[in-house]
């Protein structure tokens, strides 16, 4: 029955009673992300009335340490000095399992423990575990009859990390082994990316203003330029990061996602399954790396070099990194669309660790007019208008066009227009994280990937990587930390007369 | 023509003197001396609001706007009096205009708005006559009157012209949500039409007969259930301090913390449940903040308000 009080309501549309189960709730992620989101949430009031958090791990921990861990990390990554009314009502709605993922018998005491929480209508459980251990979560879960609401008002929901698989065989494989579980409307591929503001304004961007969308295409753009720049290195996470590398760590997953949102057809509503359709249209369009000539990959590796500061070791140097890896830091890839609206149009993606500075960014840069009229007076070359969408960490939107410059002489010179979500707005852009969990409670999987994207996906990096492991070493350039990359990225674009934007 | 006067009466009290027709063009100089003072870019402005009232609720109303920060507005202060020709005293993105004719309110918003963004007109008192007037030029009307029988009565035909809201309507939200998520509870969906009366303890009683329409609007309450209103003190910056529903089969009280910070929305009997909420910024600037957020016509607010003129207390 719809609730009467919820409608006009300003606080947006809460869940149902809800038990939020997180599996891996004594890891990073837990502490420093979700955890940080529930109670922002709670704060903003998006939360039913009925909620818990079930944490579940492997470390022997009592409920009264799991409720000090919600606070420690409360306090470490909300800034909340000391528990508040909020999270204290909060920490009593937490319980705490300890077990080994393939116990069958944690799985009957999970089901005893949310009979206790009354039942929820809604179970949110979140895999905040290494891949490997997904299917095992996903077999006993549904052996235990976890996966199946109790009636049709109630709902079962998943959310997994990335990454989905190391390649098209596995993430098919999981895909099949989800399937035989539970619905796909039931599971929910994170990608923290989607999450930001600034890639989602990018679908309002488009498709709200008149203006902008007749220009979105072959003939007015020149090129496309998405890049996801990173200072740190590798940090705790070599064990992961040697056998993933920046292609399957950034590029398989958030940057097919931006690219995807820039390259789409406007959809025929913005619903989950239009938008995601549109989505998958852009991914199967992309011709495949390597085999096709007009495409080119440059992967690279940092050596020691200097970064914010400080001297720093190159990636074989690094503690957990073997002296012989050959596990990309970097990589730039010139892909191409064969669609309608994009023929012709290169996109270039560029992704890697240690480089100068953190930032995200798409540049869509738009060919020049067929004639320069000021060529007599003013012959310096004219700038190519250039719009550029500021993922993070300064969120906005700038365009940049060719303006007189004051004067009797007639001067051109490029001035930037500016858009800063921080000025323009003046409120907090929430955290990606509490975006994401309250769709998924929802049940809203705009924001989430669909099998076919990650799989379609998938299919275009894999060949890459197999054509890697032939090559071996002996074809891994480096590049010093500190620097924008390899000389072969920058002779990348230079054989087709482009350059990577200085940023 | 009657004299000019100044606003030297404390209304932006760092500001410039200037006639009327000097003010776009001083504006335009402090920006330029503001940015180059800074060394970074002006805020980006995204409405204009004109707030309408005496001299002491509009010096509220100019702290309220200066304390939005970043969220860029134009702020036109305009108290009435009977001048034809007054001067104006102008900061960076304000402008204060002391004692104009009623009759040219209108006349002087019209000049004054930012072009092609959303313009509200906050009403903080005065002349009802001229409100027709200013909601023909307003893409928001936001009431905000001690006493406002007034204009509640005449709110009708206000809603006819722009989007109309009070200023009480944003102070209730966390009331009117913590309510809200308590009927999603099953028990409370289920016992919800057995609930015979409503007590609400209020400081602010016209905030308490707006609740009261909300409820008796939404759940489309008939003089069968009881609604009674009292006086309260409190220290919260919350317009009301307790509400309590009750039925046969179902009590659900709200009511706030000991501390002050916290709302307590708790469901008794059968599956008890308690729920705890923060209370939120309840200054002024919070709330005007808020409306400045809104664009769209309330319908929810429209009808409690015409179901509050129908309450007495």
């Amino acid at each position: 029955m719809p609730n009467p009080l919820l409608d006009g309501l300003r606080i947006e549309s809460t869940p149902e009673p809800t038990a939020f189960v997180i599996f891996g709730a004594s890891g990073d992620l837990t502490r420093r992300k979700l955890l940080p989101a529930i109670y922002q949430l709670s704060r903003a009031q998006r939360l039913p009335a009925r909620f818990s958090v079930i944490g579940i791990a492997r470390s022997e921990m009592t409920d009264e340490q799991f409720r000090q861990q919600w606070h420690d990390s409360l306090k470490e990554f909300a800034g909340l000095e000391k528990p508040d009314d909020v999270s204290s009502a909060l920490a009593g709605c937490m319980t705490y399992l300890q077990g080994e993922l393939d116990d069958a018998g944690l799985y009957g005491r999970l089901a005893a423990k949310l009979k206790e929480a009354g039942s929820p209508a809604g179970v949110l459980f979140y895999f905040a575990v290494p891949p490997g251990v997904y299917g095992t979560i996903v077999e006993r879960l549904a052996a235990a009859g976890l996966t199946k609401p109790p009636n049709a008002d109630g709902w079962r929901r998943i959310i997994v990390e990335k990454p989905f698989g190391i390649d098209l065989a596995s993430a098919r494989q999981l895909n099949r082994l989800m399937h035989e579980h539970l619905d796909e409307s039931q599971i929910f591929r994170i990608d923290h990316y989607l999450g930001k503001e600034t890639v989602q304004n990018l679908l309002v961007f488009r498709f709200a203003n008149g203006m902008f969308e007749p220009v979105w295409n072959r003939r007015y753009i020149d090129h496309v330029q998405i890049t996801a720049a990173e200072v740190v290195g590798v940090e705790q996470r070599a064990s992961y990061y040697e056998g993933a590398g920046a292609l399957r760590d950034m590029v398989q997953n958030h940057l097919m996602q931006v690219l995807a949102l820039v390259a789409m057809e406007p959809p025929i509503a913005f619903s989950a399954e239009n938008v995601r359709d549109r989505k998958l249209d852009v991914i199967m369009s992309i011709q495949p790396l390597l085999e096709d000539a007009r495409t080119s990959v440059v992967r690279s590796q940092y050596a020691a070099g200097w970064v914010n500061g400080e001297e720093v070791p190159g990636y074989r140097e690094e503690k957990g990194v073997s002296p012989e890896s050959t596990t990309e830091t970097y990589v730039a890839l010139r892909m191409q669309l064969d669609s309608w609206r994009w023929a012709g149009v290169p996109f270039y993606l560029r992704t890697g660790k240690r480089l100068p500075k953190r930032t995200t960014e798409i540049a869509i840069q738009f060919r020049r007019p067929p004639l320069h009229i000021f060529k007599r007076i003013s012959p310096t070359a004219i700038a190519s208008n250039l719009l550029v969408v500021n993922v993070q960490p300064d969120e906005g939107i700038s365009v940049r066009f060719e303006a007189k410059l004051p004067g009797s002489r007639m001067q051109l010179a490029p001035v930037m227009m500016n858009f800063r979500y921080g000025s323009a707005f003046g409120r907090a852009v929430p955290e990606a994280y509490e975006t994401l969990l309250l769709d998924a409670m929802l049940g809203d999987p705009t924001l989430y990937a669909r099998h076919d994207f990650v799989e379609a996906s998938w299919a275009l990096i894999t060949p890459v990587h197999e054509r890697w492991a032939a090559l071996a070493a002996k074809a891994l350039p480096t590049y010093e930390a500190g620097e924008w990359g390899p000389e072969e990225a920058d002779a990348m674009m230079a054989a087709e007369g482009r350059r990577w934007r200085t940023l | 023509m009657e004299d000019a006067v100044t606003a030297k009466d404390g209304l932006l009290p760092g500001g410039r003197d200037v006639p009327f027709a000097q003010i776009e063009a001083t504006l335009a100089r402090l920006v330029r001396d503001g940015r180059r003072r800074r060394g970074a870019p002006a805020r980006a402005l995204l409405a204009t609001v004109i707030a309408v009232g005496v001299q002491e609720r509009l010096t509220a109303a100019a702290e309220a706007l200066e304390q939005l920060g970043d969220v860029g507005v134009r702020a036109i202060l305009i108290s009435e009096g009977t001048h034809t020709n007054p001067v104006a005293r102008v900061t960076e993105h304000s402008i204060a205009i002391a004692g104009l004719a009623p009759r040219y309110l209108n006349n002087a918003v019209a000049a004054l708005r930012l072009s092609s963004l959303p313009a509200a007109v906050w009403w903080r008192g005065g002349s009802v006559e001229a409100l027709d007037d200013l909601a023909d030029l307003a893409d928001r009307l936001i009431l905000d009157t001690p006493d406002p029988d007034d204009v509640w009565a005449k709110a009708d035909g206000l809603f006819e012209h722009t989007v109309v809201t009070d200023m009480r309507w944003p102070a209730l939200t966390r009331w009117r949500a913590a309510l809200a998520h308590l009927f999603d509870l099953p028990q409370v969906q289920r016992d919800a039409a057995s609930l015979q009366r409503i007590e609400i303890d209020a400081k602010d009683v016209y905030a308490a007969r707006l609740y009261a329409g909300w409820l008796k609007s939404r759940l489309r309450w008939t003089d069968a259930v009881a609604i009674s209103i009292k006086e309260a003190a409190g220290d919260a910056p919350t317009p009301l301090v307790r509400v309590r529903l009750s039925g046969k089969a179902l009590k659900v009280t709200l009511q706030v913390k000991p501390q002050g910070s916290c709302l307590e929305a708790a469901v008794e009997g059968g599956e008890a449940s308690t729920r705890i909420v923060p209370l939120g910024d309840g200054s002024l600037a919070a709330l005007i903040g808020e409306e400045l957020g809104v664009r769209t016509r309330d319908l929810a607010f429209e009808q409690a308000l015409t179901a509050a003129r129908e309450i007495h207390v």
